[in-house]
């Protein structure tokens, strides 16, 4: 059983000296217990919530939640580095074809010489984050990725985490992505499955000059999961990281996104968008901090609530001093799909650099109700309408999404939440 | 069944004052009905009453299409029913696309009538017809759109659906001599069609000029919610050189 207390952390540290060679964990007692105290003394996320909303993590539960870390071996490769829960299974071969690229289960690449120096501060995020500092204390198993400078890699390396039935695993993955100068790769994180665990994890990514990464993490779990993520990336000069994130599952699902341009020319992207059904909350928050000048980023986010689905969007800019030059752009729109759904929208700037070009916009809404009317004189009757009109909303996230595959899968995974949503367009 | 769109002392109110006062008017198959009339008098609030819109309250009267009657039915029902609104400010829908657009409405009123490799053949005859790039199959409808770029789509749709009525609110308004030109065309190209050769066409409009490229057989002139005078396109005429000030003039001398 798992518990995030002190004595939880002690059988925890147990359950991954008992795995031995087996265990995924890379982290030891003492740092572990660091990243403990830093999660009991850190303030919960997101200030006060308005009037009505139902979600409180001051009463987040933890029992029934089983904790372990394994690995097994299976016979064929499934061309995706694969955990179901924390055990990762492991098979013969490379997950991707280009041998210069290196795909590993983290503790596996901690164990190496030729990796260890790769792999950033483990640490990565537990100042900053309650729930980062969660996932480094309790951290039991994750992928490491390495992209050597000049490598072009054209097909996505797959990271596929599983919550699987009758289990409800707790699950802390950490996931490190190394990208050499110039190097280019997609990485496409997978949260599928449907067990009533809890996934709390922290993605770094390390850019350097000119590389290029689109890291996109698709969640699809289960309706009694929880997920709490926190993905960060540290650019190279004229380096470009390209966020997309689609946030379709899980009862609690909270994602911080962290970039940061910390050289000339840096660039990031950042498309995300979840739609809430039954009684789903979904919060996103995005920092995007401009640390030097010459830097851009653009951050397109669409949230839509139906049922009684409830989400928020914390949208940040920092561009710090001598910043100058810096060109950033955030646009948030919500819509709200029926009466007792509700999404909150908080974009912010803070700029301390003069000549820069810095933009923010939001909106929420409902269903526009010349489009339907529109469609309507078109003989579209008004459920096809509704549902044409809701997927539309979504499309200018969903076209920066990397390759036609994608794009069709989370059209088609929008489509199933119409489907199975029993307020709409009411 | 009285063939025709037929309104028969058709009231209707906004937000509780009367905007039509007793409208009777019969378009029939295959032939062309101006509608003209000064700002304000009521042109659009027929248009759009006809074709359902919820914001319009009918207050008395009926319209039929081919003898149903169309005010019991919701908007998508009346399309179907093969009356089709070509509006004066089309709605933006970003995301969908023309081509997914214009294929849902066509099933959607001609459901299965058309292979695909039939439907796709008929959609680029249309926009050649209409001297349109393929590339606006792929650009989301009406988003971004010129005013002479959204009439040539509501021609498009006009063209693929194949109405049998259709009413065209104000197609001229923002328009310059070609784009006029080519709404005039999209409209002889459906009547010389076989989908087309019988539409009946309600062109609504303020200024007589499209019906130099879409001559009408009848016009009507509406001022006050109500009609007060109709002729052939001599009336077109008469209203280029006096206005509606003429003819109001003429009404009151005859005491309508």
């Amino acid at each position: 059983m798992f518990a995030p207390t002190a004595a939880g952390l002690d059988a925890a540290v147990a359950v991954l000296a008992n795995a031995g060679e087996r265990s995924g964990g890379v982290l030891d007692a003492d740092e572990r217990r660091a990243a403990l105290t830093r999660y009991e003394t850190a303030m919960l996320p997101g200030g006060r919530p308005s009037r009505g909303w139902r979600h409180d993590y001051a009463k987040l539960r933890f029992d029934e939640l089983r904790y372990t870390s394994d690995r097994v071996a299976i016979p064929e490769s499934t061309g995706a580095l694969v955990h179901r829960g924390a055990t990762v299974l492991t098979a013969p071969g490379s997950v991707v074809s280009d041998s210069r690229v290196t795909v590993l289960p983290l503790a596996d690449a901690a164990r190496d010489e030729r990796f260890r120096a790769l792999i950033p501060a483990l640490d990565e995020g537990a100042q900053a984050d309650k729930f980062a500092a969660l996932a480094t204390a309790f951290q039991n198993c994750g992928a490491f990725v390495h992209v050597p400078a000049g490598v072009v890699l054209d097909t996505p390396i797959q990271l596929v985490f599983a919550q699987a039935e009758p289990y409800a695993d707790a699950i802390f993955p950490r996931i490190v992505v190394v990208l050499g100068e110039g190097a280019r790769a997609t990485v496409l994180e997978r949260q599928i499955g449907e067990g009533a665990g809890l996934v709390c994890g922290v993605v770094s990514a390390q850019l350097g000059a000119n590389a290029e990464l689109d890291y996109a993490a698709i969640q699809q779990l289960g309706e009694e999961a929880r997920v709490l993520m926190y993905r960060s990336a540290h650019t190279g000069a004229a380096a470009k990281v390209r966020w997309h994130l689609a946030e379709l599952g899980a009862t609690l699902a909270r994602t911080v996104l962290g970039t940061h341009l910390e050289a000339g020319g840096a660039d990031t992207e950042c498309d995300a968008l979840f739609f809430n059904t039954g009684f789903q909350h979904v919060e996103l928050t995005t920092n995007t901090e401009h640390a030097v000048g010459n830097t851009h980023s653009s951050t397109i986010v669409r949230t839509a609530a139906a049922d009684r689905g409830q989400g928020r969007f914390f949208g940040n800019i920092t561009i710090r001093p001598h910043a100058h030059g810096s060109d950033a752009s955030l646009r948030d729109d919500a819509l709200l799909l029926s009466r007792r759904a509700h999404i909150d929208s908080v974009p912010a700037l803070a700029i301390a650099a003069n000549d820069v070009s810095a933009y923010h916009g939001a909106t929420v809404g409902s269903l526009d109700q010349d489009a339907l009317f529109y469609a309507a004189s078109r003989g579209i009757a008004r459920p096809d309408a509704v549902r044409m009109v809701a997927l539309a909303f979504f499309e200018p996230a969903i076209a920066r999404f990397p390759g036609d595959a994608l794009r069709e899968e989370i059209r088609t995974a929008l489509d199933d939440k119409i489907d199975a949503a029993t307020e709409i367009d009411a | 069944m009285s063939k025709g769109l037929i309104t028969r002392d058709l009231r209707v109110a906004v937000e509780g004052k009367e905007i039509l006062k007793g409208i009777d008017l019969t378009v029939e198959p295959g032939r062309v009905h101006a509608l003209m009339g000064p700002n304000g008098s009521g042109k659009s609030t027929l248009a759009f009453t006809m074709a359902g819109h919820p914001g319009y309250t009918v207050t008395g009267g009926s319209v039929t299409l081919d003898g149903e009657e169309l005010l019991d039915l919701p908007p998508e029902k009346r399309a179907q029913a093969g009356l089709f609104l070509s509006f004066q400010y089309p709605a933006a829908i970003p995301g969908v696309t023309v081509a997914n657009f214009i294929r849902t409405a066509r099933q959607a009123v001609r459901p299965g009538d058309l292979a695909p490799a039939k439907f796709r053949q008929l959609v680029f005859e249309k926009l050649d017809t209409l001297d349109m790039d393929p590339a606006f199959l792929g650009r989301y409808v009406n988003d971004g759109f010129s005013g002479g770029e959204k009439k040539r789509l509501e021609m498009l749709q006009m063209a693929i659906i194949g109405p049998k009525y259709a009413i065209l609110d104000e197609t001229d308004s923002g328009l310059d001599v070609d784009a006029l030109q080519a709404v005039g065309k999209s409209v002889q190209a459906l009547r010389a069609s076989d989908e087309g050769k019988d539409t009946g066409f309600l062109v609504i409009t303020h200024y007589p000029r499209i019906l130099q490229h879409l001559p009408a057989d009848v016009v009507h002139v509406l001022i006050d919610g109500r009609i007060v005078k109709t002729g052939g396109p001599e009336l077109a005429q008469q209203i280029e050189r006096e206005g509606y000030d003429g003819i109001r003039d003429e009404v009151a001398a005859a005491g309508v």
